[in-house]
């Protein structure tokens, strides 16, 4: 049983504040991901639970146990550094026995793990190599059989795979799953790589500026952003933002924004029928706004916006267009790579009532959740 | 990347012109250890030449000069001391400094600087104005006219390098493998021990043959602390004895002595200085 439980942890460098009453929990055997942006406190959360920082103020539960003032060698954690952190002048062997030998495991067992954790992670033949002999890839799992082979409450990772290329990247991240299926362990993953943490985890603890933006399931946090923040943060390419006033007219309810009229579907529409004039921003992802050209996705409550084409990016099977209105608001959006548009083309688009998100432009907070 | 660079064919020209660089600097280099060599085999008669030009090699080479150096017992005497001497200035100057370079390496210590100000500062002054104070010293705690004397002048002469050199090793090791060790369970003690020193004896070993050779080399300290005890000499305060000698070749065979452990010392720890042993540890 290892059950996490961050409780109002505080962090302090002098007078900057890296964390500010920041609560976790994690149940036993989940797959966890701090996620957000470079400086927002992730990796020092991440210490701090290693016992590599001082915990300035809140309470860290393992298990039950408080921790908060067990040093690092007595906590049951691995950590699997960015850096990977292998020790170079001991062969691959050596590097994952070395924590068995520290905590004096006996000899025969060191042996049983050395052989399962070897055969999981397709280590074999590279035993007896050094560090610098083998590959990023093999590193990385050398790195993470060392952690493995603790037997570990808690597996921290810290971004283990921004050192890996595109195409290895993607073994890794399945690999990675395949071993929190086989393990079960209880695993926090840090990353800034909103892709890794989508296909990964099992919930994701959005980060920004030391405190929690939203803690939910992937789908979740991306079909219901909690904040502006988590709404720009999640989901590529990034989503729309237009300010607006909510537009409650004979029954018909949209928002005038600066791009134009967004109408809403009619379960939102009843949801903000009563704050007419009110002030908003409204969230439209790219993935939700279509062009005129695509009747089938056409539906009664969404109206047209007229914009010409400025730049079209070519993603592979879609292309991404960013456009402009009259007014000069940009917008982005996807379309198909049969469609056939040209740049400075004028057309006519719309975006789906049903997936548009409203948020209050001071509290920066979704207005339905 | 640099691997593959090295492999890179090199233009003719380029190739005549280091060719020849390197040829001199060889002939630079090896030029007096070719003279001192030569002198030290040499027969009277191809040193008195009695006006004809020097030879370039000994009209009749003899090793008579070293079977009459190596029969001589003060000679004996004289080179165990210097390696006494020596190898205990290095040993306790590793015992004294790896420690301290570790500390000042690794730990974030209030007065750092005002620390590694004052360890460098023993060297600020030229050695013929610290001697007085320092035999002064010596004599007070009885340790002048002794090999402990000359070994903790030694010491206390190589030690301020043997920190900075020490200390650029710990630095050099990167922080997350101490950390690293320290989250799979082990203590400060033995991640020292496993991963920091391991990792750290390229520049230690460097230390270490610096300290031999200034122990080897070192004269005024020896000369003063050891004045009046004669079987206390080394090989430098020998040499200063018997510099007026005639003829050059029981110098040279001399000097030969002199040089030889020092480039059996070097080439012994050299192997220890691999540049490069801490690639492939990150990323």
């Amino acid at each position: 049983m290892a059950d996490v439980l961050l409780k109002s942890f505080t962090k302090r460098y002098g007078s900057i504040t890296a964390l500010e009453n920041f609560s976790l929990e994690i149940k036993n055997g989940e797959f966890v991901t701090l996620l957000g942006p470079s400086g927002c406190g992730k990796t020092t959360l991440l210490r701090m639970i290693a016992g590599l920082e001082t915990i300035d103020g809140g309470e860290l539960y393992i298990g039950g146990r408080l921790y908060n003032n067990v040093p690092s060698q007595k906590r049951k954690i691995a950590m699997v550094f960015q850096s990977y952190a292998l020790f170079p002048h001991m062969s691959v062997r050596r590097n994952i026995m070395f924590g068995l030998k520290i905590n004096k495991i006996p000899q025969e067992q060191i042996n049983q793990k050395l052989e399962w954790v070897v055969n999981l992670l397709h280590l074999k033949g590279l035993e007896e190599r050094y560090p610098r002999e083998i590959s990023g890839g093999q590193r990385q799992r050398v790195a993470l059989a060392r952690a493995l082979v603790l037997d570990p409450d808690l597996l921290l990772l810290d971004e283990p795979l921004s050192n890996l290329d595109a195409a290895l990247r993607e073994t890794a991240i399945e690999e990675l799953k395949r071993i929190h299926h086989h393990v079960g362990k209880t695993i926090l993953y840090v990353t800034h790589n909103q892709v890794e943490a989508m296909s990964m985890s099992e919930r994701i603890a959005l980060m920004n500026f030391g405190h929690l933006e939203q803690y939910d399931r992937p789908k979740v946090i991306y079909d219901q952003p909690k904040t502006v923040f988590c709404g720009e943060f999640i989901g590529s390419p990034p989503m729309n933002f237009f300010t607006g006033e909510i537009h409650v007219e004979s029954g018909v309810t949209g928002i005038m924004t600066n791009i134009g009229y967004l109408k809403l579907d009619s379960e939102r529409a009843n949801k903000v029928k009563d704050f007419n004039g009110r002030k908003v921003v409204a969230g439209v992802r790219p993935q939700n706004v279509y062009f005129k050209g695509h009747h089938a996705r056409r539906r009664h409550t969404d109206s047209d916006i007229e914009i010409s084409v400025e730049l079209i990016e070519n993603l592979g099977d879609r292309s991404l267009v960013i456009g402009r209105n009259k007014s000069g608001t940009l917008i982005r959006f996807l379309i198909t790579r049969d469609d056939e548009i040209q740049i400075e083309g004028k057309m006519s688009i719309f975006a789906d009532g049903r997936q548009i998100h409203l948020f209050d432009p001071s509290t920066r907070l979704n207005i339905f959740h | 990347m640099s691997q593959i660079d090295r492999k890179l064919p090199m233009a003719v020209g380029k190739k005549v012109i280091w060719g020849s660089g390197i040829l001199l600097a060889v002939f630079i280099v090896l030029g007096p250890v070719y003279l001192l060599i030569k002198y030290s085999i040499s027969d009277v008669s191809s040193i008195n030449t009695g006006g004809e030009p020097i030879p370039l090699w000994p009209y009749h080479p003899t090793l008579s000069i070293y079977s009459y150096l190596f029969s001589d017992i003060r000679f004996y005497r004289v080179l165990m001391n210097s390696i006494i001497i020596a190898l205990s200035s290095v040993g306790l100057s590793m015992l004294l400094g790896v420690p301290a370079a570790y500390i000042l390496g690794t730990y974030r210590i209030p007065g750092r600087k005002t620390i590694l100000l004052g360890i460098i500062s023993v060297r600020l002054f030229p050695d013929i104005a610290s001697v007085i104070p320092i035999v002064q010293l010596f004599i007070n705690l009885g340790v002048h006219q002794t090999y402990l004397g000359v070994i903790m002048a030694h010491t206390l002469l190589a030690l301020p390098y043997v920190i900075f050199i020490g200390i650029g090793a710990f630095e050099s090791i990167p922080k997350d493998l101490e950390q690293q060790a320290w989250v799979m369970g082990a203590d400060r003690f033995q991640t020292f021990v496993k991963i920091l020193f391991p990792l750290a004896i390229p520049g230690l070993a460097a230390a270490a043959i610096y300290t031999f050779l200034l122990s080897w080399d070192e004269f005024i300290f020896a000369y003063f602390l050891s004045l009046g005890r004669e079987d206390i000499f080394t090989l430098t305060l020998y040499l200063n004895g018997i510099k007026y000698a005639e003829p050059q070749n029981l110098l040279s065979a001399i000097s030969v002595c002199l040089s030889l452990p020092v480039i059996i010392f070097t080439l012994m720890v050299q192997r220890y200085m691999v540049a490069g042993v801490t690639t492939g540890s990150m990323k």
